[in-house]
C-alpha cells in the first residue's frame, strides 16, 4: 500500500515534531514517521525531561538535607520510588501526549513504525509493504546511547541512560562510567535518592568540553559527597557476578577490581545516519553515521534534509529545534539558513554547569587574544542568601574590540543564567554593553554583570583585578 | 648544518620589496618565463597601481624556477613574486632565506577546481562532449569539455596542469561563468600560487551570486552557501539582521555598518542594495552619452585607451564631478624674467619659464596658504599643509602623468632645473615610482613650450587648487602714452570653490603676478 504524501519527518524527537509542526503551518501536507507509539523522541521519553523531573525530585531532598543550616530541620525522608517515578512519567505522559494534540490539530499524519529508505522517495514502514511516497522529506532520526560490546548489556545491573531513568531500583553502590553531562545527571540524581556513587572518568576533567575552572565547583562539592571520582582512569574490563558487576580499572587512584551493585554506561551516544536504509537514496553518510549536510540542512540528495543528532555535534534538542525550523522553511521556499553564532550547553547538575560561545581553551588553541572576567559567587548577596557561594562566572572578551566571546557559569540556575550571555553573542555585544545593562539586586543574574566588570575594571563589589 | 648545504644550488624567493604606499597593486605583465637566467637588477615584472605603472627588478641573479604570480593578481609587499636558482650562492644566502618558507614545503599537492572561465557573452551553454576523465593526467591548456551554444562551439582549456580528482558536470548540464567543472589535483604549483588560483577560480562565482541560479525547481529556495554573515572588520549583526541579508542574498561581509560601534542596521542593508539597483544600468545616477554606429557615416577604427589613460581619466572624471571649479585668467609682464634667462642661457645655464613659475607659486602659497591645502573627509575642516611640494603635469607618449618635485621652497633655480629634466625623462620611461607622484599640494599644468592663448585646468583633488601657464606671446600695452612691446605669460588659476571665494582666488592671482613681473620677489 502506498501512502503519498509531500513532507514526510522520520523521527518524532525535538527536531522531528518541530520540522513537521513548520512544514504543516507553511502549508505543507506532512507525514510523521515515529517508531514509538509516544511521540517526542529520546528527550521527552528517555532523555531531557524525566531526568529534569528526577533532578528536581533530587533538588527538594538535598535541599531540605541543608535547611538545618537555616535553622529548620526536616527528618529524613520516606522515599517510595514507585511514587517518584510516577511523577516523572506523568510529567513525560502530559508532554507526550500534548504533542500528539498539537500533531493532530494540524492535520500531521502520524504513522507509527520504523521506517527506512527504499529509494530517493519512498520510505518503508517496518520493512513491510506499507509504504509511503514523498515529495520532501526531512530525516530526523536522532542517536542511541553508545555501547562498548565488550560490557554485559544483557545484565539488567548494567544500564544506559534510558534503564537509569526506568529507576527500577535505588542500588547501594553505583558506578558511572563517563563523566559527561549525562552521567553526572544521573549520579546527582541517584545520589539524593541514597546511593553511593562512584565516577570514573577517561580524560583529566569531568564535563570535558567545558573549561576546568567551570567545572571546578562541580568537581569540589560532589567529590566530597561521592565514594570515589576516578579522572584518568578506564574501564578495563566488567563482568556479572551474583554478587555485582566487578569492574576493572586502569588508572593511578582507582583500585585494580571493584565490584558495584549496578553500573550505568553513559559514554556518549551514536548517530542513527546507518539505520534508516540511507544508501537505498542514494544519501552519504560517514563512519561515524552522520550525515552530512549543508546550512540550510539540505543532504546530497536533491529533496532529502536532515537534523538534529544525525547531522553532528553537539547532540542537543535546542540546536534540532533551530534546524528543524532551517529545514522546514527552506522546503515552503523560504530563504531561511542556520547560522546561529553559538549553541548554548548545560549540564542539569547540583550545582549547574553552563556554557556558550567559544571556551577559554578553544580561545587559547586558536591563538585568539583574549581578555577573562571571572566572578566568585562567594561575593554575591543573593547566591549567599540561597546558602549556595561556590559557583563562579567567567566571560571571555575579545582583546581588541571587547567583544563577548564566550561565557561559562558554573551554579544554581547557571542553565537559565546562560540565555543572557547567548543572546549577548549573537547581538555581538561588548563588555560595557553588558556591564551598563542594569541588572536586578539582588538576582543570581547580577553575576553575570559582575564577571564582565571585572574584566572592564568598574567592579566595586570586590576589588577589581586592575582598574579603568 | 651540514657542508653540503653549502655547495648545493640554493632557492632564493624573490619577493615584491616595497613600492611605497600602496598594496594590492596589479600585475599587468610579466617579463620573465621558468628557465630564463636572469641578471640582478633586471625587470621581472610589471605592476600598476591607479596612479602608474611601474617595473620591480629582482635584487638577485639566477636561473628562474617558479613564477609565483599571474597576470590579473594583486600583489603588495613581500609576496612572492617568482623563486630563483643559483649555484653560486654562499651560507650567508642561505641563512638569510632560513626564515623563509623552504622550497620544498612550497611543492605540496593541492586540489584546484577549475571553474567556467569568461567565454564570452553567454549563459547556460550546453556541455556537448567532456574530454577528461578522473585519474588524467592534465597539461596546461589541454582541453577539458566543449560547450556549444546556439552560436558556436568552443573547447575549455585547464589553466593548470595536474591529475583530475573529480568531474562536477555531466554531459547536457547548462553552465555559465563560475560554474564548478572538475578538481584537479596539481602538484606542480606552490601552495601560495595554488591559493591564488582558487581564490581566483572562485571569485566570479562570488561576485556575481545572481548571475548564476541553479537549476530551475530550486532558485526559490538556494541559499548561496558562500554568502558570509559575518560583516566586515570590527562591525557586526544581529539575528534578524543576518535573516534579513540571507533573504536578500547579500554578502555581509560587503556590507558596513553605521549603527552603535559598527553594528550593520536595517537601513545599512537596505541601503547598501539599493546602491546596488541604482548603479546598475537602471536609471539613476548620471545620463549616459548616446552609443552610436559611427561605422555608418564612414571607416572607423578602434584605438585601445592606454592603461594611463584609462586610469587619468576616472581620477579626471571623479575631480571634474565632485570640484565645484572656478578658473579665472591674468597674463603677466615677464620682460624682466625673460631678459634674466636670457642673460643666464649666455653664460650657459638653462633655465626654463617653468622654474620661475615654480618659485613664484610657491612664494603665493606661503602668503596665502589656503591654496596648499586639502579639506578633510567629512569636507567640514581644511587640512592646511606647511610644506610646499608641487606636481608638475607632464605629457608622456602613454598619456599625462602629474610627477611631484618636492620641498621646492629648498632648492634653487639650478637644483630645480635639473630635477625637472631628470623627472621628466623617468616620465617619458615609464619610470616613476608611486612615491614619486605622492605628496603635491599643489598642481602646475604648462603649455608654454607647446601654444594656445588660454585653457582652464582641472583640480587634482584632494588638491583644492591648479595653475595652468599658456604660451607667452608679444602684447602691445599701453603705459600712459604708448604702445609698449610686451612679453606676456597667460595664466589661468582654477580653484575648488567650496574652500577659496573669488576674491581670494584673485588676490593670489594679482599676488603671483606681482611676483613672477618682477622676479626678486622672489627671494623675498
Amino acid at each position: 500500500m502506498i501512502t503519498k504524501t509531500q513532507v514526510v519527518v522520520i523521527g518524532s524527537g525535538p527536531g522531528g515534531y518541530t520540522a513537521a509542526f513548520r512544514a504543516a503551518d507553511l502549508g505543507k501536507e506532512v507525514t510523521l514517521i515515529e517508531r514509538y507509539e509516544a511521540l517526542g523522541g529520546v528527550c521527552l521519553n528517555v532523555g531531557c525531561i524525566p531526568s529534569k523531573a528526577l533532578l528536581h525530585t533530587a533538588e527538594i531532598i538535598n535541599e531540605a538535607k541543608e535547611a538545618s543550616h537555616l535553622g529548620v530541620s526536616f527528618d529524613e525522608p520516606t522515599i517510595d520510588i514507585d511514587g517518584v517515578r510516577d511523577n516523572k512519567e506523568g510529567v513525560v505522559s502530559k508532554l507526550t501526549g500534548g504533542i500528539k494534540a498539537l500533531a493532530k490539530a494540524r492535520k500531521v499524519n502520524v504513522v507509527t513504525g520504523y521506517g527506512k529508505f527504499i529509494s530517493n522517495n519512498q520510505i518503508a514502514i517496518d520493512d513491510s509493504d506499507e509504504i509511503i511516497e514523498f515529495e520532501q522529506c526531512i530525516i530526523a532520526a536522532g542517536s542511541r546511547v553508545t555501547k562498548i560490546p565488550a560490557f554485559p548489556f544483557d545484565d539488567p545491573r548494567v544500564m544506559d541512560s534510558t534503564d537509569a531513568l526506568e529507576l527500577s531500583d535505588v542500588p547501594k553502590r553505583l558506578l558511572i562510567v563517563g563523566g559527561g553531562i549525562i552521567g553526572l545527571e544521573m549520579a546527582t540524581v541517584y545520589e539524593a535518592l541514597g546511593s553511593e556513587i562512584t565516577v570514573v572518568e577517561l580524560s583529566d576533567q569531568l564535563i570535558a568540553s567545558a573549561d576546568k575552572d567551570i567545572v571546578n565547583p562541580l568537581y569540589k562539592r560532589i567529590n566530597k559527597r561521592y565514594a570515589n571520582i576516578f579522572l584518568n582512569t578506564k574501564v578495563a574490563s566488567m563482568e556479572a557476578l551474583d554478587e555485582g558487576i566487578k569492574v576493572g580499572f586502569e588508572g593511578k587512584k582507582a583500585p585494580e577490581f571493584d565490584t558495584f551493585d549496578k553500573v550505568l554506561v553513559s559514554i556518549g551516544r551514536s548517530a542513527n545516519g546507518k539505520l534508516i536504509g540511507a544508501d537505498k537514496a542514494g544519501i552519504e553518510v560517514d563512519d561515524w553515521g552522520f550525515i552530512n549536510v549543508d546550512k540550510q540542512m539540505k543532504t546530497n540528495v536533491e529533496n532529502i534534509y536532515a537534523i538534529g543528532d544525525i547531522v553532528g555535534q553537539p547532540m542537543l534538542a535546542h540546536k534540532a529545534v533551530h534546524e528543524a525550523k532551517v529545514a522546514a522553511e527552506v522546503i515552503c521556499g523560504h530563504k531561511s539558513g542556520f547560522d546561529a553564532l553559538t549553541i548554548p550547553s548545560v549540564a542539569y547538575t547540583d550545582p549547574e554547569v553552563a556554557w556558550t560561545g567559544k571556551t577559554e581553551k578553544e580561545l587559547k588553541a586558536e591563538g585568539i587574544d583574549y581578555e577573562v572576567g571571572k566572578f566568585p559567587w562567594a561575593a554575591s548577596g543573593r547566591s549567599l542568601s540561597i546558602g549556595r557561594s561556590e559557583g563562579v562566572s567567567k566571560a571571555l572578551f575579545d582583546k581588541n574590540t571587547h567583544r563577548i566571546l564566550g561565557m561559562g557559569i558554573c551554579g544554581t540556575n547557571a542553565g537559565e543564567l546562560i540565555a543572557e550571555p547567548t543572546l549577548a553573542i549573537e547581538m555581538g555585544c561588548d563588555m560595557s554593553d553588558i556591564a551598563l545593562t542594569i541588572h536586578a539586586h539582588p538576582t543570581l543574574s547580577e553575576t553575570t554583570a559582575f564577571a564582565v566588570e571585572m574584566a572592564e575594571g568598574t567592579i566595586t563589589d570586590l576589588l577589581p583585578p586592575k582598574k579603568r | 648544518m651540514s657542508s653540503e648545504i653549502y655547495i648545493m644550488s640554493t632557492i632564493k624567493n624573490i619577493e615584491l620589496p616595497d613600492i611605497g604606499d600602496f598594496d594590492e597593486v596589479e600585475v599587468i605583465e610579466i617579463l620573465v618565463s621558468v628557465g630564463d637566467t636572469i641578471a640582478s637588477e633586471d625587470s621581472i615584472i610589471t605592476l600598476e597601481s591607479d596612479k602608474a605603472s611601474m617595473e620591480i627588478p629582482t635584487p638577485s641573479a639566477g636561473v628562474v624556477s617558479s613564477i609565483n604570480v599571474n597576470i590579473g593578481d594583486k600583489i603588495k609587499q613581500g609576496d612572492l613574486v617568482i623563486t630563483l636558482e643559483s649555484g653560486d650562492d654562499v651560507a650567508a644566502d642561505n641563512d638569510a632565506n632560513a626564515g623563509q618558507s623552504a622550497p620544498t614545503e612550497a611543492i605540496e599537492a593541492k586540489i584546484v577546481p577549475v571553474t567556467v572561465p569568461d567565454i564570452g557573452d553567454f549563459d547556460q551553454v550546453e556541455v556537448i562532449e567532456i574530454l577528461a576523465q578522473v585519474g588524467d593526467e592534465l597539461n596546461e591548456e589541454d582541453s577539458i569539455i566543449t560547450l556549444e551554444s546556439d552560436k558556436a562551439s568552443m573547447e575549455i582549456p585547464t589553466p593548470i596542469a595536474g591529475k583530475v580528482v573529480d568531474i562536477n558536470i555531466a554531459l547536457g548540464d547548462k553552465l555559465s561563468l563560475g560554474d564548478l567543472i572538475l578538481n584537479i589535483e596539481s602538484s606542480a604549483l606552490t601552495s601560495a600560487d595554488t591559493e591564488a588560483s582558487v581564490e581566483k577560480a572562485s571569485t566570479p562565482a562570488e561576485q556575481k551570486p545572481a548571475a548564476t541560479p541553479a537549476p530551475v525547481e530550486k532558485i526559490a529556495t538556494t541559499l548561496d552557501q558562500s554568502v558570509s554573515n559575518a560583516p566586515k572588520g570590527e562591525s557586526h549583526a544581529s539575528p534578524s539582521i543576518r535573516k534579513l541579508a540571507r533573504e536578500l542574498g547579500v554578502d555581509l561581509s560587503n556590507v558596513s555598518g553605521s549603527g552603535p560601534k559598527g553594528r550593520v542596521l536595517d537601513e545599512d542593508l537596505k541601503g547598501y542594495v539599493k546602491q546596488i539597483i541604482t548603479s546598475g544600468s537602471m536609471g539613476g545616477g548620471l545620463p549616459k552619452t548616446p552609443v552610436i554606429d559611427f561605422s555608418k557615416f564612414g571607416d572607423t577604427e578602434t584605438l585601445a585607451l592606454s592603461r594611463i589613460n584609462k586610469l587619468s581619466g576616472k581620477h579626471l572624471t571623479a575631480c571634474w564631478l565632485n570640484i565645484p571649479h572656478v578658473t579665472q585668467f591674468d597674463e603677466v609682464n615677464i620682460d624682466q624674467m625673460e631678459a634674466f634667462r636670457q642673460e643666464q642661457k649666455a653664460k650657459g645655464v638653462k633655465l626654463t619659464p617653468l622654474v620661475f613659475i615654480m618659485k613664484a607659486v610657491v612664494q603665493a602659497l606661503k602668503n596665502h596658504p589656503r591654496f596648499n591645502a586639502s579639506l578633510d573627509e567629512s569636507g567640514e575642516n581644511l587640512i592646511l599643509k606647511k610644506y610646499f611640494n608641487l606636481g608638475i603635469a607632464m605629457d608622456t607618449p602613454n598619456g599625462l602623468v602629474v610627477p611631484v618635485i618636492k620641498n621646492v621652497e629648498t632648492k634653487s633655480l639650478t637644483d630645480l632645473a635639473t630635477e625637472l629634466a631628470q623627472t621628466s625623462a623617468k616620465a617619458r620611461d615609464g619610470k616613476l615610482k608611486p612615491g614619486d607622484m605622492q605628496g603635491a599640494g599643489f598642481t602646475i599644468s604648462s603649455l608654454g613650450g607647446i601654444g594656445g592663448t588660454q585653457f582652464t585646468p582641472i583640480v587634482n583633488a584632494p588638491e583644492v587648487a591648479i595653475l595652468g601657464v599658456s604660451k607667452s606671446q608679444m602684447k602691445p600695452t599701453w603705459d600712459g602714452k604708448n604702445f609698449i612691446p610686451t612679453l606676456t605669460l597667460p595664466l589661468a588659476l582654477s580653484y575648488d570653490h567650496r574652500v577659496i571665494d573669488g576674491a581670494q582666488g584673485g588676490r593670489f592671482m594679482a599676488d603671483l603676478n606681482s611676483i613672477l613681473s618682477d622676479i626678486r620677489e622672489i627671494l623675498l
